[in-house]
């Protein structure tokens, strides 16, 4: 049976403005990820995603609405440490080696020697052992992002929040990283929250892929991945994957078309 | 490759003020070349020793000062960077007396404090407290927002953000602050000494100036440079040591 980890109801951010309607960023977002379950959102730009984590995460407050975790209300980042967040840009500490930064969310958290052990076996995970005195410049994009994630898992987290982790990546690059997360994801078995501009990655990596309208972001549909695992690139060329590309391309590409007319009134 | 071209630069400026010395002013009342200013400060040093007191008497003011200055500015730095209170309280101050000419302040120091050393460090302190300051106020003000939210989104307490997200940001501009403050706070040791005392480099050349004896006066600025660069080098260490991140960075 599917058990909820992570429950948005109504979740709504608006920024209030002097003497005008408030900014609306997204609205109304409801939301309920399974145990284990890898949901990807998709959107146009600026609709909102970034923001939605960030609130969720509890960098942001909401202006209404509600985030359960395992059927416990969240509130600021006053609780406990249930989300590990990977970032959209370089986020890694540049004064701290790649386990530094990954001992970052262990410290005073867990003894040293067993943090230490920790945070090595997660670099070992993503495929940087040997790399645990490199600082983040000495290191290439694409490991700097392993690190991240390592960083992020290394605290056990009960939800792993990912925004647009691979953005930054060369094509060839970002690819063999689909993969190699879909390795690591099989093996930590992680709730994720995963959000992506690039459709052919969320529905490759994803159970379920979340389209987000214009803004304010709203839900706007919810597609099911109905591809088995363990999945490869191969995958790519199946006709159920091309046919889901299709319909979620042509709805952001909608949104985004909307979103254009409605900035020229 | 680095070390012969900056080898090339000092001894081809040595060799140009020796020819300007020697073949266009040629009035030893006025210049005087670099060969006659390392032997005089050679004699200085090593044969009468009477550089010593001088050289003693300038580095204690200036370390107290500049230490003085950094255990102030940094941590008055950081407080008005994290508190809007602080930061107005203290802000028309700091700009009152860091636009005003700091040798204005000097005759009222010395008056205060009286011709003791109190007042040199004091006029030293001045110097150097002002880009402390400002540079730890300004590297704790601009930590990308995106280093304080992965702190956050560890849960990191307040104190923790602080020592493993801040401090280690600031850093670099708390150094750069220091660089600056070597700078002036040699000024502020030439003003200090200029000032009703009986010795120290400042005292030397203002009264090598008084007598034209041109020689002993280049031997003072040239401490004084030295001494600056001295400095520099100290904090090279210290940067090497604080950030080895950034070292490699550089080198790369
Ligand atoms: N603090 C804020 N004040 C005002 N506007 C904000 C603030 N934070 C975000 N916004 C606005 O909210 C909108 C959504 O931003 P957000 O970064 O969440 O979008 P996004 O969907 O992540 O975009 P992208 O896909 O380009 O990363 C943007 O129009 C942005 O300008
Ligand atoms: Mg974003």
């Amino acid at each position: 049976m599917a058990v909820p980890v992570l429950e948005l109801r109504n979740l709504t951010k608006e920024i209030p403005a002097a003497g005008q309607e408030p900014f609306v960023i997204f609205k109304n977002i409801s939301l309920t990820v399974n145990e284990g379950e890898f949901v990807s959102i998709v959107g146009p730009s600026g609709c909102g995603k970034t923001t939605m984590l960030r609130v969720i995460n509890g960098l942001l407050t909401p202006s209404s609405g509600q985030i359960f975790i395992d059927g416990k209300e969240q509130k600021g980042t006053d609780g406990d440490l249930v989300m590990g967040f990977v970032f959209q840009g370089a986020s890694l500490l540049p004064w701290r080696t790649s386990l530094k930064n990954v001992l970052l969310g262990l410290e005073g958290k867990k003894p040293p020697q067993e943090a230490g052990q920790i945070a090595r076996s997660h670099l070992n995970l993503v495929g940087l052992s040997g790399f645990e005195n490199h600082y983040p410049h000495q290191l290439s994009g694409g490991m700097q992002q392993r690190v991240n994630l390592a960083r992020a898992l290394a605290v056990d987290p009960r939800i792993l929040l990912m925004d647009e982790p691979f953005a930054a990546l060369d094509a060839q690059t970002r690819t063999f990283m689909q993969l190699e997360l879909l390795r690591i994801w099989s093996q930590a078995k992680k709730t994720v929250i995963f959000i992506t501009h690039m459709i052919s990655e969320a529905i490759l990596l994803s159970d379920r892929v979340v389209v987000f309208s214009r803004r304010p972001g709203r839900i706007r549909s919810e597609f099911a991945v109905p591809l088995a695992r363990p999945r490869d690139i191969d995958i790519k060329s199946d006709h159920r994957f091309v046919e889901l590309e299709n319909v979620v391309w042509k709805q952001i590409e909608e949104e985004v078309k909307a979103s254009r007319e409605s900035s020229l009134i | 490759m680095k070390g012969a071209l900056k080898l090339i630069s000092i001894l081809s400026g040595l060799v140009l003020w020796h020819l300007v010395a020697t073949r266009v002013v040629n009035d030893s009342s006025l210049l005087v070349s670099p060969l006659v200013v390392i032997a005089k400060g050679y004699e200085m040093m090593f044969v009468t020793a009477e550089l010593y007191p001088h050289l003693v008497a300038s580095s204690w003011i200036f370390l107290y000062g500049m230490l003085i200055a950094a255990l102030v500015g940094v941590p008055l730095g950081f407080l008005m960077a994290l508190s809007p209170v602080t930061r107005d309280y203290v802000n028309p101050w700091m700009t009152a007396l860091y636009t005003t000419p700091r040798i204005a302040f000097a005759p009222v120091l010395l008056l205060w404090l009286g011709i003791d050393i109190a007042s040199k460090i004091a006029i030293v302190f001045l110097g150097c407290v002002f880009p402390i300051l400002i540079n730890s106020f300004y590297g704790m003000r601009v930590v990308s927002r995106e280093f304080v939210e992965v702190g956050r989104s560890f849960r990191l307490s307040g104190v923790a953000l602080f020592v493993k997200i801040l401090l280690p940001a600031s850093v670099p501009f708390i150094l750069a602050g220091l660089r600056l403050a070597v700078g002036r706070g040699l000024t502020g040791v030439a003003i200090a000494e200029w000032f009703g005392a009986t010795e120290g480099l400042g005292y030397l050349i203002f009264f090598a100036g008084q007598t034209f004896n041109i020689p002993i006066l280049f031997v003072g600025v040239a401490v004084f440079a030295l001494l600056g660069i001295f400095g520099f080098q100290v904090l090279k260490i210290i940067e090497n040591l604080a950030t080895p991140w950034r070292k490699e960075f550089e080198t790369k």
